[in-house]
């Protein structure tokens, strides 16, 4: 029996191409992405092995709630990590520490990401794809897997070394003299020293300053002086190799008996703290997985359902025979073999091409992103467990295809005589409610997300408190992705039930166009509404989630050009690239240039908090001229005179913030701020001991000359004298400021409440005028980052953009954008997004023509009689053609109906549930799902040639006489 | 394998003459030689028709030289144990097989050395099938059906026609319903309405009662013999049933490929008595299982 199913699988092989394909593109992305995943946690781990390789870590105990740093980005604080942050903790610890029995150092790394810019050897900036460019603090001994290749460590500002790659993607060398911007302004620095370490970074540019250097870099961008998050630890225990965990573990206890009481630190192995990272960004990888997973799932329901049919068309094709086999006393089950056998051989070989397929583009991406400057080094090889589920997932699925034409088989009775009668179908009313059930479940579940969102913080969003309560615990995430779920169910549940309606309706126009071929085609559709429907599901789900993203992506241009429309009334923005700092000479620059009439800037503030104790909040506050609101932008007013209050010192707050903390217009509120200023005494003291420490040089050496004039030896006596006279000019030329202490003083002022705005883009921020401000922070601690730009009237404003763009040319990273760019700088980082979202409709649509052809080729073999009989009562080749063609694209454009349907509700239920981040306007874009229907049909028609061809091969006669 | 073996061959052979005849029908007046019929006005003529399938030692003649004409207004039914030719004679007369040699000319057009378009115009215009068995488009009402090859053509709809093939084939409260809602001597009568809705020079019915029970198959005989005697309407049709055939207004015998008899208005015992001689009254297909591909 086997040996007739294999004999039967060679002489098939033609039609199970296309199965095989299917398969193959189904555990290709199973196994993709594992692949992938596994890829980018290799990645992390080395990366965080050789990057943050300490031993022992100490840091604050308590845990807190926000990320501390005002720099977070509005909106994204929820969202972008699962890493947990402490208390920090005091500087002075490294002293406790170091002195550790077994601590070989103990240091604080300063690091700062993405507030430097490297210029390259030929005066550009270097550009990266997203991956950021560091300046870490290194000197000997800082970073324990970083070795020196070439030159030394970084001793000023005015020099730097670079790591390996850095240094490629610069094209710079030891000795090369280049630009580094720092958030300060541009700097010619010097290359010192080249460094590589044992992983790859992934494409981040890294620049070693000296650790002085780092650390006023890393104090002036948190506004926190004196105290860091982590202080890291190498052990002298394996000889200047990495500890052992056990040896982490011993040292770790020891440094946390040392540390005193009431630090508010700990101390922690080097394992815990990596592992703690490496989860924290993997959770934030983790998204991609199921992203590819979709797509899998997509690709192996088509597969199993093409298998389904082509199984069909054999066994149907070949019931004669199994009569016969059955007649001379083969039994059912040996039957069933000889098309499962026939299944397996597919699977296998399905899943093979498959496990090679989902490699290949594991190392395409791999490639394509060492091309694009992120090489990777983690190893992209499939594991055994992952080739073995991808095996595992082709080999069943290909079963589950298989099963019921193997059953029917099996079944065949021993003389049977073959007629055409298909098999009336179940009725599809059940399906139809279950699946309306469903979806009236998902569309409750997204009612209950948007009230959820609407009510905001504050307010209850049903009036059921069950419900309420419910709603605080899972936010508005849960009802979301739980209602799409049962959506996208539903409609494929309920989609058969849809066949007859949608069928009648869509049909309705090529039944009026092409009176018979499309009425035909049309009834054909609903012969076999699972069939039908479940061909439709594959085109359904990959529109599904194009068109609801689409709906997102236009939401957020569109509400991005809103603002601008609306709100902006300068006619020049400018910002920096990298810090968010711009330096004031390039305010200067641009004040200065022709044409200009008036320049606005925004000052943050930070570290600013609000209230006072338990109840403080944070809040990114920012300094503005009293004029903002007349002069750049438009201010959309919940309550109290924005204008006013800004004028009058008082605090204007946005929507967000005013709920979260429940503040009205009128009512007072403590600001806390900070200020860096100089601690005279401790300045006083580095003074005196500086002064002493050179005093002492000086008197050893001149004791020195004294001793050598003694002994006889002048010139070498000289020399001493030459020496000492030297060291004292070195310090009477000292810089003063690298003497100076600084301390932060913490400020508060009681601030009225004046008015309350709901522009988007100030919806989470606090505003005040400078005035108030500066008694707020100093020049230390608030920085520009945000300039308007107005002209002077009559300006040209093209010519003046010009100007611009060449005033700000010397600082490397200021951007000038006019209000077009300022609105398509947003748009043309959703378009990135959307063209990652357009290769994933082409690989559904691929899998959906599949799908097609393969139904059709089962319909067409079904209906050989009767394509037959209508070729003999005059249906010309074009005609049956056309009939096709309609079926396919009718299947097509209910899919894609479907799916747009459903697309634009979920991206409509998200705008709303983020209306208050920012996506207020909701826009569908009509063009691009105009254009998916469109294509749609063109889907159809391309799908229907092959089986069109293979209908019209059989000619009339024996399309007639077959029985 | 038998089949199987005469499929091929069949396609083979089809492959070659359509190769070999190129293009368009000759509208041209067929000497009339040969045909054994008084009348004059022939609708459909076959000259020196031979079909053979295969080649060398395993070559089969289907039809031998075969001369014969099918007068306007009569009904022909043709006769013969299985294997005589008398299906592939008909297939050839409709166009739905090519002949290895000869002439088949229907309404004045060669049909024989027509295109794949030419020939889907004879369907349209000269030509209406009944066949056996599967006769309907299952997804179309009756109605539908019907009206099918009149809506095909796109030509235009004559309802004064329609009703009166209707209520002839009593199918007036039968219209809106789905062949499978119909009993098999129902949709054998909606297949008689569909051929002879479009008024083509000659239909063409192969074992049209061959299915049917003997009252089924008496109503469908009954109104092909009315359509002919009272629309003039002619009629070929393929039986094996003797009182099938004593309906027809000639009756001809096919053995081993050739016409070996002409009757005209035979009774009933006259075709009994010829099958008497001619022997096995045994089709094929009602006893053939085989092994599928």
């Amino acid at each position: 029996m086997i040996r007739i199913g294999l004999r039967d699988a060679r002489a098939h092989f033609p039609r199970f191409v296309m199965s095989i394909i299917a398969i193959a593109l189904g555990v290709s992305f199973v196994v993709g992405s594992f692949c992938f995943r596994e890829m980018m946690n290799d990645q992390v781990d080395q990366m965080l092995g050789s990057n943050t390789d300490h031993d022992v870590y100490v840091r604050g105990t308590t845990e807190k709630k926000d990320d501390a740093s005002g720099t977070a980005s509005t909106g994204s604080s929820g969202s972008s990590s699962s890493l947990r942050t402490y208390n920090d903790v005091d500087d002075s610890l490294v002293d406790d520490v170091a002195g550790v029995e077994g601590v070989k150092t103990a240091e604080i790394v300063y690091s700062t990401s993405g507030s430097l810019v490297l210029a390259r050897k030929d005066g550009n900036a270097v550009s990266t794809m997203g991956s950021p460019t560091m300046g870490i603090g290194l000197a000997k001994g800082t970073w324990r897997s970083a070795h020196l290749t070439r030159g030394r460590w970084a001793r000023n500002d005015g020099e730097i070394a670079l790591h390996a790659f850095a240094a490629k993607t610069a094209g710079l060398g030891v000795g090369d003299v280049t630009k580094l911007v720092y958030p300060s302004g541009p700097k010619d620095v010097r290359v010192v020293g080249v460094f590589d370490t044992d992983s790859s970074q992934a494409g981040a540019i890294i620049i070693g300053l000296a650790p002085s250097v780092a650390k006023s870099l890393v104090q002036e961008q948190t506004g926190e002086i004196g105290t860091t998050q982590y202080i890291g630890v190498y052990g002298s225990g394996n000889k200047g190799a990495p500890l052992t965990h056990a040896q982490q573990e011993e040292l770790a206890a020891r440094v946390r008996r040392a540390l005193p009481k009431g630090s508010k630190a700990t101390a922690i192995t080097g394992d815990q703290l990596r592992d703690e990272y490496s989860q924290a960004i993997k959770d934030q990888l983790g998204f991609i997985q199921p992203l590819i997973l979709i797509f899998a799932v997509i690709a192996l329901f088509v597969g199993s359902f093409i298998i389904a049919n082509t199984f069909s068309m054999i066994v149907r094709e070949s019931m004669r025979g199994y009569a016969l086999l059955r007649s001379v006393g083969t039994s059912p089950a040996q039957v069933f073999s000889t098309v499962i056998v026939q299944a397996l051989m597919l699977g296998l070989v399905g899943s093979a091409a498959g496990i090679g397929l989902g490699w290949g583009m594991v190392r395409l991406i791999v490639a394509g992103m060492a091309r694009m400057g992120t090489p990777m080094s983690g190893t992209a090889t499939p594991g055994a467990t992952d080739m073995l589920a991808g095996l595992a997932v082709g080999v069943l699925v290909t079963f589950a295809g298989a099963a019921l034409p193997a059953r029917r088989a099996a079944m065949a009775p021993p003389i049977q005589a073959m007629n055409e009668t298909v098999n009336p179908e179940r009725p599809v009313a059940p399906r139809g409610i279950a699946g309306a059930a469903m979806i009236a479940l998902g569309v409750v579940s997204w009612m209950f997300c948007v009230a959820i969102a609407a009510a905001g913080d504050d307010g209850d969003p049903t009036p059921v408190a069950f419900l309420n309560d419910l709603a605080s615990r899972l936010g508005v995430g849960w009802p979301l992705g739980v209602g799409a779920g049962l959506i996208v169910v539903g409609v494929i549940t309920l989609a058969p039930a849809l066949v007859g309606p949608t069928g009648a309706v869509l049909g309705w126009l090529p039944s009026h166009v092409f009176p018979v071929t499309g009425r035909l085609a049309v009834r054909n559709l609903s012969r076999q509404k699972r069939r039908t429907a479940n061909t439709a599901a594959a085109l359904f789900v990959g529109v599904a989630i194009v068109s609801c993203l689409g709906v997102v992506a236009s939401s957020a241009k569109s509400s991005v050009a809103g603002i601008v429309d609306t709100g902006l009334k300068s006619d020049f923005t400018a910002m920096s690239a990298s810090s968010g700092r711009i330096p004031d000479e390039a305010i200067t620059a641009i004040e200065k240039t022709r044409g200009v009439d008036s320049v606005s800037r925004s000052r943050m503030l930070m570290g600013v908090t609000y209230g006072s104790g338990k109840d403080k909040a944070q809040a990114m506050t920012f300094a503005e001229q009293p004029s903002l609101f007349r002069r750049v932008f438009a201010p959309v007013e919940n309550s109290g005179d924005a204008d006013r209050a800004l004028r009058d010192g008082e605090l204007v707050v946005g929507l967000t913030v005013a709920q979260d903390n429940g503040w009205k217009v009128g009512d007072t509120v403590r600001v806390n701020g900070r200020r860096v200023v100089v601690d005279e005494e401790a300045t006083a003291k580095a003074r005196a001991d500086y002064q002493a420490r050179v005093r002492s040089e000086v008197a050893g050496l001149q004791a020195e000359a004294q001793r050598l004039a003694a002994g006889g030896d002048a010139a070498g006596a000289q020399t001493k004298l030459r020496e000492a006279q030297r060291t004292a000019d070195d310090a009477s030329n000292v810089d003063p400021s690298t003497l100076v202490r600084t301390k932060t003083e913490t400020t508060h002022r009681q601030v009225r409440v004046g008015a309350i705005i709901e522009n988007s883009v100030y919806r989470s921020m606090v505003l005040m005028n400078d005035d108030l401000a500066e008694r707020i922070a100093n020049e230390y601690t608030m920085f520009t980052i945000m300039l308007f730009v107005n002209a002077r009237d009559g300006a040209d404003l093209t010519a003046l953009k010009t100007r611009l763009v060449n005033a700000v040319k010397p600082f490397y990273v200021i951007t000038v954008q006019d209000r077009d760019e300022f609105k398509s700088s947003m748009s043309s980082m959703v378009d990135q997004i959307l063209i990652i979202l357009y290769a994933l409709l082409a690989l559904s649509i691929v899998i959906a023509v599949f799908g097609i052809v393969n139904t059709l080729a089962l319909s067409v073999s079904e209906r050989t009689r009767e394509i037959g009989l209508l070729r003999a009562i005059g249906t010309s080749r074009g005609q049956v053609r056309g009939m096709l063609a309609i079926e396919a694209s009718l299947i097509a454009v209910l899919g894609t109906l479907l799916g747009v349907v459903v697309g634009v509700g979920a991206g409509a239920v998200i705008q709303r549930v983020y209306e208050s981040n920012g996506l207020e306007r909701l826009a569908v874009p009509w063009g691009q799902l105009g254009l998916f229907l469109a294509l749609s049909v063109l889907v159809g028609v391309v799908a229907a040639l092959p089986p069109a061809r293979r209908a019209l091969k059989v000619p009339v006669l024996d399309a007639v006489a077959t029985d | 394998m038998a089949r199987h073996s005469v499929k091929s061959v069949r396609a083979a052979a089809r492959r070659t003459t359509r190769t070999a005849s190129s293009s368009g029908a000759i509208v041209s007046p067929v000497p009339m030689s040969g045909s054994p019929s008084p009348a004059t006005d022939v609708v459909a003529r076959a000259i020196d028709l031979t079909k053979t399938y295969g080649e060398r030692d395993s070559r089969v003649v289907a039809l031998d030289h075969v001369d014969v004409g099918f007068v306007r207004g009569e009904m022909t039914a043709i006769m013969g144990p299985s294997g005589s030719g008398k299906s592939t004679l008909m297939h050839c007369m409709a166009g739905l097989d090519r002949p290895t040699s000869g002439k088949v000319v229907v309404e004045g057009l060669e049909v024989s050395s027509m295109s794949q378009r030419e020939l889907t115009r004879l369907r349209r215009e000269q030509i209406g099938f009944i066949f056996q068995s599967f006769n309907l488009v299952p997804t179309l009402t009756a109605e539908e059906n019907i009206l099918l090859p009149l809506q095909i053509a796109k030509r235009p709809i004559d309802r004064e026609w329609f009703d009166r093939v209707v209520d002839v084939v009593g199918l007036r409260p039968r219209l809106t319903h789905r062949p499978s809602q119909l009993s098999g001597g129902q949709q054998q009568r909606v297949a008689c309405a569909r051929a002879i809705m479009a008024r083509p020079a000659v239909i063409f019915a192969d074992e049209p009662t061959g299915n049917l029970d003997s009252r089924s198959s008496r109503e469908v005989l009954g109104f092909l013999k009315d359509s002919v005697r009272e629309y003039g309407q002619t009629i070929v049709m393929v039986t094996h049933d003797p009182r099938a055939a004593s309906y027809a207004d000639r009756v001809l015998v096919l053995a081993d490929g050739r016409i070996t008899r002409d009757l005209r208005h035979p009774s009933y015992e006259e075709i009994l008595e010829v099958f008497a001689t001619e022997g096995d009254e045994d089709d094929s297909r009602d006893s053939h299982v085989e092994a599928g591909a």
